[in-house]
């Protein structure tokens, strides 16, 4: 310590001029904090990995541009997942514990829309080994492995069979969950990254499976989209409808006459779906399920939707035949049904009862009991029971051809296929660089329920920088006692007149004043979000942070280590450690 | 110009006659009615000042200590359990040099719980480095005050002026309040050498080497013990200015007395009309009252007690193993004397007990009958307790 003890004779007490930085008080000590950063449990639930409380701080922040960007690092549906994502990151949500979990949905969703107007500059990196690759279909796996493997310098051209792109976002997905509109900016951005997307091209008709073979590497995604058939008596009468082709001609504009009464078979989304678009359509709609509402696999929000929206259900009822009754209506013979033993999917098998029927009369019917790949293009070596069988690199029985989306063995929701079209793009590029992909994978794994990470892999195999694998936080590592209790966030909807009288948008996102409140909500579990405790309550002063520059940093010369930086964190992400 | 007040309210006109620009205190009995009327004038305007208005008496000195550095006069009063909390930051007010002045109300320390008369809390507090007066009414302890400025901010150090709790701080008497002019004349602005500057930071209160902390501790010292000689210079000033004075101690009809009483504070008024009754049925008593606690007047009341052979200590105070404090310091002062007079010590009025002229009788009488002093006090209570 410099002391100026010059005029210290006059004095009547030591004053001093210097500074007490030359003692190294850091050297006290014993322990030293570190920066911990976590994955959230949100994320690691999340297939697609989507960086959710880093996401949901900068929106806390109102920093939309950057909140977007941290989405399209690792997802370009935000659009799109915002308005029909399962969401199972809300399910884990921490918060959930301590009172309701945030609304990540729809805080995705809102990200997207506040940025709407204006465009979000996503450049690609420059590869020097870029190579050409193909991808067979446009749907959310298609377009994602495109957009992938598009930030990674790669030229892509994507083959679409039908006239536009989107695949079930766009044939699929009814208006009323997803606008055309935002399906359309999510491709503007993707096509921007300079990814070839030709429409009206059939791989199998215009061009052969063989000719795939040209390019460097190959993604298949042509989706699932034919709806099996119930293999019943009367199921080739004109008013019996596969949910499929229903949509379509809805998506298509084509305009559809389906009769006063409506019977949809299935408990799937696509079930909701049709069922929702034919009350739409001016119908009065009963979905029949053979199980009970407790086994239905659509997504709860679709159901729970669906009922308020006035859609009649009957359960534990299975068709068995079709006729047509005299005045031009159809008679639906149904099997009563009963709960067994759990099967295969782990749900209740249902069992016929014994003698046990019902019937049902209706101007059309609906089968939307599931959907199956249409193959036919495709060799059967690369087939197994009707899916594209692919390893866990998701490489074919062909090499340099790839596959993913609803043609592969997974769960058909948009945001697995996204994720796999993430994967695939991560392992085609591994496999032009010449390299293994099982060396790789595990390094950019966001948790452990195989969700990738592709800011961690360009950070990697561009700059040879591999982040550390994080743990998933758990709750106990939550300092709860820094946050005010409060509720979960709710959207606005349509009423229900306004909704079932058209195909407009029910729901209508968060006004500016909910999407705060609701990003403020999120603990940033794992993630650093500069709330400033530490730096508040550090008694040394040694604790620099910049939330612009996004930096945090610890005068370790100076910190003794007292630990209370780490006490004070709210999320978890100061951690003390023992100096060796 | 004379009103009629209690002490404490005596207090406060002192500090607003004094120009106190900061003031920092929390409430406690029976210290608050001060701590009110510096608000009450505060809220009017009256007072040109800052009440701060702290959470914990520690933090209020800590608030004087601070001020103080920035060149401004401060004042705080507390009491009893207050100035036990403060104890840490009395230190640190004498070690920084800082003429801090404090009014506190002499109560008792807890436990068991209570709010009367007893010296013990300031008189714990003889070593943190604090000059300390007792004084007998209102008026000696709003004079105490400005005296105590004058004094403070020519040594650089902290100084206490007591009263006891009820009987001088809520009794009522007549007191002369001076004219803010006579005050400014007789105190100047206050200035210090080692203060805050904005435009070279400093730090106090560094770690310092073995040998400055010693040599700190001497130049305060040396500092402390020129207060005795300071203190009657002040008052001799002031007497100048105001027409009254009190000296540091305060000899009365010693000169032929046989037995000499000992007080401090408020059982002096009482003793005065002892002695005199005693004098009249023919017993040659004197007084000496001990105003100047810190720094002690030994040399004072060496002189004063000069030539006698019995004097008795009455303490409002006891240290648990030691006995009365003021007869301890006494006794000390006395070690050296060569009339080596004999000193008896009294314990009376603890926990605010009336201390009667009839006690104080007693203990002239009872003292002239002792051959020799005992190491441990004659408690003095009401007759029959």
């Amino acid at each position: 310590m410099k002391m100026d003890f010059r005029h210290s004779s006059e004095l009547v007490i030591p004053i001093s001029y210097g500074s007490t930085e030359v003692i190294e008080t850091g050297r006290w000590g014993f322990q030293k904090p570190e920066t911990v950063l976590m994955t959230a449990p949100c994320q690691e639930a999340c297939p697609a990995g989507n960086p959710i409380p880093q996401f949901l701080y900068l929106a806390a922040e109102g920093r939309y541009d950057e909140a977007l960007r941290a989405l399209l690092r690792e997802n370009p549906f935000p659009g799109v997942c915002g308005r029909v994502c399962f969401h199972p990151c809300e399910a884990r949500c921490h918060r959930a514990r301590y009172d309701e979990s945030v609304s990540i949905c729809a805080m995705e969703r809102y990200v997207f829309d506040a940025t709407s107007d204006r465009s979000v500059d996503i450049r690609p990196h420059r590869n020097h080994h870029s190579k050409q690759v193909a991808v067979v279909g446009s749907g959310p796996a298609g377009l994602s492995c495109a957009y992938f493997l598009g930030l990674l310098g790669h030229q892509v051209t994507v083959f679409e069979a039908r006239t536009e792109p989107g695949g079930v976002m766009r044939w699929g997905i009814p208006e009323y969950r997803l606008p055309k509109s935002v399906l359309k900016r999510e491709v503007r951005r993707i096509v921007n990254l300079g990814i070839e997307i030709k429409t009206g091209v059939k791989v199998g008709g215009d061009l052969s499976f063989d000719q795939l073979m040209d390019f460097d590497a190959v993604f298949l995604s042509p989706g699932a989209g034919s709806s099996l058939p119930l293999k019943i008596d009367g199921e080739a009468l004109k008013a019996v409808w596969r949910g499929k082709e229903l949509l379509e001609r809805i998506n298509s504009g084509g305009r559809i006459r389906l009769g006063r009464e409506v019977i949809v078979i299935g408990g799937g989304n696509t079930a909701m779906d049709v069922a929702r678009s034919a009350l739409r359509l001016g119908s009065r709609v009963t979905v029949a399920y053979r199980r009970s509402r407790d086994e239905m696999p659509a997504i709860q929000e679709e159901i729970r939707e669906a009922e308020e929206e006035g859609v009649r259900f009957e359960f534990l009822i299975q068709p068995v035949r079709v006729s047509l009754l005299k005045n031009g209506r159809l008679a639906v013979k149904f099997q009563r049904m009963k709960l067994g033993k759990p099967d295969q999917s782990k749900r209740p098998k249902p069992i016929p009862v014994e003698g046990g029927f019902v019937k049902l009369e209706a101007d059309a019917l609906v089968e939307a009991v599931g959907e199956a790949v249409e193959w036919s293009w495709i060799p059967q070596r690369l087939m197994s029971r009707g899916l594209i069988d692919v390893g866990p690199s998701l490489l074919t029985a062909q090499d340099k051809v790839f596959a993913g989306g609803d043609a592969i063995d997974q769960p058909r929701t948009v945001v697995t296929a996204i994720a796999s079209g993430k994967k695939a793009a991560i392992s085609i590029d591994l496999y032009l660089r010449g390299l293994s992909s099982d060396d790789f994978l595990s390094r950019i794994e966001v948790g452990n329920q195989g969700s990738l990470s592709m800011e961690a892999y360009i950070a990697g195999i561009e700059q040879g920088r591999w982040p550390e694998v994080k743990d998933v936080v758990p709750y106990e590592r939550i300092n709860t006692l820094y946050f005010e209790p409060s509720g979960r966030i709710r959207e606005r909807k349509l009423s229900r007149d306004k909704a079932v009288k058209g195909f407009s948008e029910v729901n209508r996102g968060f006004s500016p004043n909910q999407a705060h409140a609701s990003a403020s909500r999120c603990f940033t579990c794992g993630t650093c979000n500069y709330c400033s405790n530490c730096y508040f309550f550090c008694p040394e002063g040694v604790i620099s942070l910049d939330p612009l520059l996004q930096s945090r940093a610890v005068d370790l010369e100076h910190c003794k280590g007292c630990g209370t930086c780490a006490r004070a964190c709210p999320r978890g992400v100061v951690e003390m450690r023992e100096v060796s | 110009m004379k009103e009629f007040m209690t002490g404490n309210h005596a207090i406060a006109h002192a500090v607003k006659l004094c120009r106190t620009p900061l003031i920092a205190a929390y409430p406690i009995t029976p210290q608050t009615p001060i701590y009110e009327k510096l608000s009450e004038w505060e809220a009017s305007g009256q007072l040109k000042g800052i009440m701060m208005r702290t959470e914990s008496e520690h933090s209020a000195m800590a608030s004087c200590i601070a001020a103080s550095l920035t060149g401004v006069r401060t004042f705080t009063a507390s009491s009893s359990q207050g100035i036990a909390l403060m104890h840490e930051m009395l230190h640190f007010a004498s070690g920084c040099r800082v003429p801090v002045v404090m009014a506190n109300v002499n109560r008792l320390l807890a436990a068991p719980w209570g709010f009367w008369a007893d010296q013990l809390d300031s008189l714990s507090q003889r070593d943190t480095g604090w000059i300390q007066f007792y004084c007998e009414n209102g008026q000696e302890a709003l004079d105490s005050v400005i005296q105590a400025y004058r004094i403070a901010e020519q040594v650089y150090l902290p100084a206490m002026v007591s009263i006891e709790a009820f009987f001088v701080s809520h009794f009522m008497e007549v007191v002369d309040l001076p004219e803010q002019e006579q005050v400014d004349r007789f105190l100047p602005p206050m200035d210090l050498p080692h203060k805050f500057d904005m435009d070279k930071p400093g730090f106090l209160v560094p770690v310092v080497p073995s040998e400055l902390y010693r040599k700190y501790k001497h130049m305060a010292q040396v500092s402390m013990d020129s207060v005795k000689g300071l203190a009657l210079q002040v008052d001799q000033e002031f007497r100048n200015e105001f027409g009254r004075g009190y000296g540091i101690v305060e000899p009365l009809m010693v000169e032929d007395a046989e037995v000499v009483v000992v007080t401090a504070g408020s059982i002096t008024g009482t003793a005065r009309v002892a002695i005199k009754e005693l004098r009249e049925r023919g017993y040659r008593i004197g007084l000496l009252k001990v105003r100047l606690f810190r720094p002690f007047p030994g040399e004072a009341i060496r002189e004063a007690l000069r030539g006698r052979k019995r004097i008795a200590v009455i303490d409002r105070n006891f240290s648990l193993g030691g006995g009365g404090i003021f007869c301890q310091e006494l006794r000390a002062a006395l070690v050296h004397s060569p009339d080596r007079p004999l000193v008896f010590s009294y314990i009376a009025g603890i926990g605010g007990t009336d201390v009667r002229p009839e006690m104080i009788e007693r203990v002239c009488l009872d003292v002239m009958e002792r051959t020799e002093p005992m190491d441990t006090p004659i408690w003095i209570m009401e007759e029959g307790s």
